[in-house]
């Protein structure tokens, strides 16, 4: 890991949308400043938003990659995968790995994105659950799947309304068990839920209106029929499927930055610049709160457009530039003429 | 499917790494795959050198290791590191997640992982502490994990485990358990990389057995199936197994061992027991074969059978004991004082050395000679599944017999005839009194240095030899690949021949006119044979691990055409990339059609 010592060490922590484009936007800014990414993830950057192309038959994880290995070769932008950052020393410039390894950086990009959310009084029911945030995950939930297989899912956020629509598509039965979290990261007022709700069920998906996560009693493993999960409500219905899969919102990656010195409410804090309250130490993407001006509060930008400009901005700021930020898409969710969901979520490249 | 996979596991002495390669390939062996695999030890005490376990298993005949590694796994990630650019894309790095001391940027294999391969991440250490309660079983653990992501059956690493530790019950408990931590890990890790199994094709012919074993072992196989009877040595790496092994096995069969107290006593003692009749060998290396050379002389002019087996390793003097190399070539062939023309032969894969191990003692009788079996480190411990034949194919005696004496004739050991092999008699034997020593003598071997003798006697010793190019059942050279006339000839000898027929196959698959010839017999030279294959050749390559190009001198010196030498002194065994390069380069291949 020699370099030279004027050379500058930017590190990306995350390498989600947000990490990715900010290591290629540094890499062009800084052609020879050392751009490293520190990531969970075993594979390459990948857009989560082709995960559900799985129950279309892409199974093999090279069809998922954004981009070939020759590109961070060609960049020189070290990947550091299956690394979790175990702690940042904000004064130090350090960052500790979870395996013991210190790293120094110059500047430091937060990317760390969000996990997803499973409210208090269901986490107990956690193994019995079948996540869908990561290729891994993906694979084994669609291994789990039977051909026109029944999904429940719980909450049922944009991701999970997404999944829903190409589940359906592949003549798969869909479940949903709604709730608060329903429509997240979308704020649906009482007044437009009734006519969401009614475009799933034009969609095909089944609503359990009101039974919320909250009306929950257990998930049980093993029940009749080709069926291996049961869902029991508070009022005592039931409900059977081959897989339960929450979609409850994200919560954003934190931890390892507690302690490091920058401020933290939920998410990062960060300015308009996307700097958190330490010189040299940003963020962007889902991890970020950033301050809004006009609505005089920290807020969470969601979707993809909106991650990846942040991505960029960051690294555009680190590389010495103080443009502030500007949403790259809207956020509200519509129902068309025809009585389809439109969402600003759903539009990707 | 086909299968051609190469695993490496990287660790420190002390870590076990030999002993997992080993049970990976006697696992993999027993399944009905072909192995072959090449172990690097440290030359230094335990717990500081780097042990390398290598090997690559296929259901197709291979000739060599890869250059690209298809799984590294990583014991230690000090000594493992700089191993990670060898696995190829899409290939698996296995390594210790995490570690119990602070390290420094760049400490811990995730760091070097590239972006094209595969990483996973295993609690090594902790998975040997629960399921054992200590973590010596890490190398066992690994076999499990491996076992587990390769969905290879458990049963037969347990057969592999349980021989292992036969005589330590403690031993092959805790590492049945180590395994099993390990393939329960491997059942939760989602597999990524490409690397897979397929079938093992049965290879099994009537009456053969097939076994994994290193070049060493065969040595000692075709020694014993030839009837070894005495065996004088002194210990030096790589060759030691030789003796080590022939030390378990001859006392079984009523033959005896000495450990002498040098090289020089070895020798000594081999070419009197050769005298005496028995068939009788030595094992060495570089500079045990220096301390020989005179001996040898004595057993060239008392044309006594004598046998020595050298394993090759990085010279001059104490040079580098653990690498190997093929520069005793030169000193097998021709060192040594005076005229002393001495049979010289060069196995080029595990199977050629119980071939050669064996029919070493049939030409050292046959030919009354000293005959040297020249390999190298990186034969001697490289391991390859041979299929033995039922019955050993070596001839119990080959000495020429004296007839019975004319009434008043006198016994003549040093007899002139026309093939220039005199009939030996054994000492003891009635009416055949004679004398040896290292003087040179007339027929009866009585000191005779007139200017005719000697003329005579020296042509004798080098003319005898000749018959050797004849020797039956034996593959003194072989050509492979295209017939007729080609762009590209590959000559080479010893270890280093399998990489040139891999890399000799490559080159044909690029349409390359190519072909190879593998010389065995080097002295004496068989110069018709490779002389009409070099015939057919545009080009000659000539690939070997040592910087002289000592077998391009020898073929220089027997066959008068020009020749292009590829050296390597690296230590390691030559890369076929690097001789496919060379092919290319003489084809007039351009760099745009190689990538094409
Ligand atoms: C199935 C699915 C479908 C989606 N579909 C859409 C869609 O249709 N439209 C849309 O706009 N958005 C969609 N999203 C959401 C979108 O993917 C996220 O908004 C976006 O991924 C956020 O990007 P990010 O870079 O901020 O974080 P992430 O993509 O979440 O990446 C976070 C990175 O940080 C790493 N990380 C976290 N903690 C650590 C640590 N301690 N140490 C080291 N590394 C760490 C992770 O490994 C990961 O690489 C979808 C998400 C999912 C899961």
């Amino acid at each position: 890991m020699a370099t030279a010592k004027n050379v500058r060490h930017h590190v990306v922590i995350g390498s989600g949308v947000a990490g990715s484009q900010a290591a290629e936007t540094l890499r062009e800014c800084e052609p020879d400043a050392r751009v490293t990414i520190l990531t969970l993830s075993s594979l390459l950057f990948y857009n989560r938003y082709d995960l559900p192309k799985v129950f279309r038959g892409h199974r093999d994880w090279r069809e998922f990659l954004a981009y070939p290995a020759e590109y961070y070769r060609e960049r020189r932008i070290g990947m550091r995968r299956c690394s979790r950052v175990a702690g940042v020393d904000a004064k130090r410039r350090a960052i500790l790995l979870d395996h013991k390894e210190e790293i120094r950086f110059d500047t430091l990009l937060v990317a760390s994105g969000g996990r997803g959310y499973v409210p208090e009084e269901l986490s107990e029911f956690r193994p019995l659950m079948h996540p869908f945030s990561s290729y891994t995950e993906a694979m084994v939930a669609a291994n789990e799947v039977p051909d026109r297989g029944h999904v429940i899912m719980l909450g049922g956020d944009m991701i999970g309304l997404d999944l829903a629509r190409t589940l359906l598509d592949t003549r798969h039965r869909v479940t949903l068990v709604a709730g608060p979290q329903t429509f997240w990261p979308h704020e649906v007022g009482a007044d437009e839920r009734p006519g969401l709700v009614a475009a799933l069920e034009k969609m095909g998906i089944e609503v359990v209106e009101g039974a919320d996560a909250g009306g929950i009693a257990s998930i049980e493993k093993g029940a009749r029929g080709l069926s291996s999960r049961r869902v029991l409500f508070k009022d005592g219905t039931e409900l059977y499927g081959d897989v339960v899969m929450p979609f409850f919102g994200l919560v954003p990656s934190v931890e390892f930055m507690l302690g490091s010195g920058v401020d933290i409410e939920r998410g990062l804090l960060v300015n308009p610049a996307l700097r958190t309250t330490n010189e040299g130490i940003y963020a962007a993407g889902d991890v970020c709160q950033i301050w809004s001006d006009a609505e005089r509060r920290y807020r969470f930008y969601y979707g993809w457009k909106n991650v990846r400009a942040m991505g960029d901005l960051a690294a555009r700021n680190i590389a010495g530039g103080a443009d502030p930020w500007v949403p790259a898409q809207d956020e509200t969710l519509h129902v068309t003429a025809d009585g389809n969901i439109q969402s600003p979520f759903w539009e990707y490249e | 499917m086909a299968t051609d996979i190469q695993i490496s596991i990287v660790g420190s002495a002390g870590d076990g790494t030999i002993a997992a390669g080993e049970i990976l390939r006697g696992a993999l062996a027993g399944m009905g795959y072909k192995v072959i695999s090449f172990d690097v030890y440290p030359p230094e005490i335990r717990g500081f050198g780097k042990c390398i376990a290598r090997m690559r298993i296929t259901t197709e005949q291979a000739y060599s290791l890869k250059h690209k590694s298809d799984v590294l796994v990583s014991l230690d990630d000090s000594h493992a590191i700089p191993h990670a650019d060898e696995v190829r894309e899409c290939g698996a790095v296995i390594y210790e997640r995490g570690s119990i001391v602070q390290l420094p940027e760049g400490g811990h294999m995730s760091a070097h992982i590239g972006p094209g391969q595969l990483p996973y991440p295993v609690p090594i250490r902790e998975l040997s502490e629960k399921s054992t309660g200590a973590n010596r079983s890490r190398n066992i653990v690994v076999l499990g994990f491996l076992a587990g992501l390769l969905k290879l059956p458990a049963e037969a690493f347990q057969k592999a485990i349980a021989k292992k530790f036969k005589r330590k019950a403690a031993a092959a408990e805790a590492g049945e358990a180590a395994f099993r931590a390990g393939q329960d890990f491997a059942a939760q890790t989602f597999k990524l990389d490409d690397v897979l199994f397929g079938p093992p094709v049965s290879t099994v012919v009537a009456g053969a057995t097939v076994e994994m074993i290193s070049g060493n072992a065969a040595i000692v196989r075709g020694a014993l199936d030839a009837g070894i009877d005495t065996f004088f040595g002194y210990p030096i790496t790589p060759a030691t197994s030789i003796m080590e092994r022939l030390a378990t096995e001859m006392p079984k069969r009523g033959g005896r061992l000495l450990q002498t107290e040098d090289e020089i006593a070895a020798i000594s003692a081999v070419v009197g027991a050769g005298f005496a009749g028995a068939r009788a060998a030595t094992s060495t290396s570089g500079p045990g074969l220096s301390l020989m050379a005179e001996m040898l002389g004595m057993g060239v002019i008392g044309e006594v059978p004598s046998v020595v087996f050298v394993s090759q390793r990085g010279g001059p003097s104490t040079g580098m004991p653990t690498k190997t190399e093929q520069s005793d070539l030169h000193m097998a062939v021709y060192g040594g004082h005076g005229d002393a023309p001495r049979i010289v032969i060069a196995p080029t894969n595990v199977d050629g050395c119980y071939r050669c191990g064996g029919k070493a003692f049939e030409m050292a009788e046959a030919y009354q000679t000293p005959v040297i079996v020249l390999i190298d480190l990186y034969l001697s411990n490289r391991y390859e599944t041979v299929v033995f034949p039922s019955r050993p194919p070596f001839e119990a005696d080959t000495n020429r017999k004296p007839g019975k004496l004319a009434a008043g004739a006198q016994y003549k050991r040093f007899a002139l005839t026309a093939d220039h092999i005199s009939p030996r008699a054994i000492p003891g034997e009635k009416g055949n009194m004679h004398v040896v020593t290292g003087l040179e003598h007339n027929e009866l071997g009585r000191p005779n240095d007139s200017a005719e003798m000697h003329e005579a006697m020296s042509r004798k010793r080098h003319e005898k030899l000749k018959a050797a190019l004849r020797h039956p059942d034996f593959t003194h050279f072989k050509r492979f690949g295209d017939e007729g006339p080609v762009d590209v000839g590959v000559i080479s000898w010893g270890s280093t021949f399998g990489e040139c027929l891999e890399a000799m196959i490559k080159a044909r698959g690029e349409g390359i006119r190519c072909a190879a010839m593998k010389v065995v017999m080097l002295s004496p030279f068989p110069t018709h044979g490779v002389t009409a294959f070099m015939t057919d050749c545009k080009q000659v390559l000539v690939p070997e691990l040592n910087y002289q190009g000592q077998f391009a001198n020898l073929l220089q010196a027997n066959v008068a055409r020009p020749v292009t030498r590829l050296n390597r002194v690296s230590g390691e065994p030559m890369k076929v990339e690097d001789i496919l390069d060379e092919i290319r380069r003489l084809a007039g291949r351009k760099a745009a059609q190689k990538a094409a």
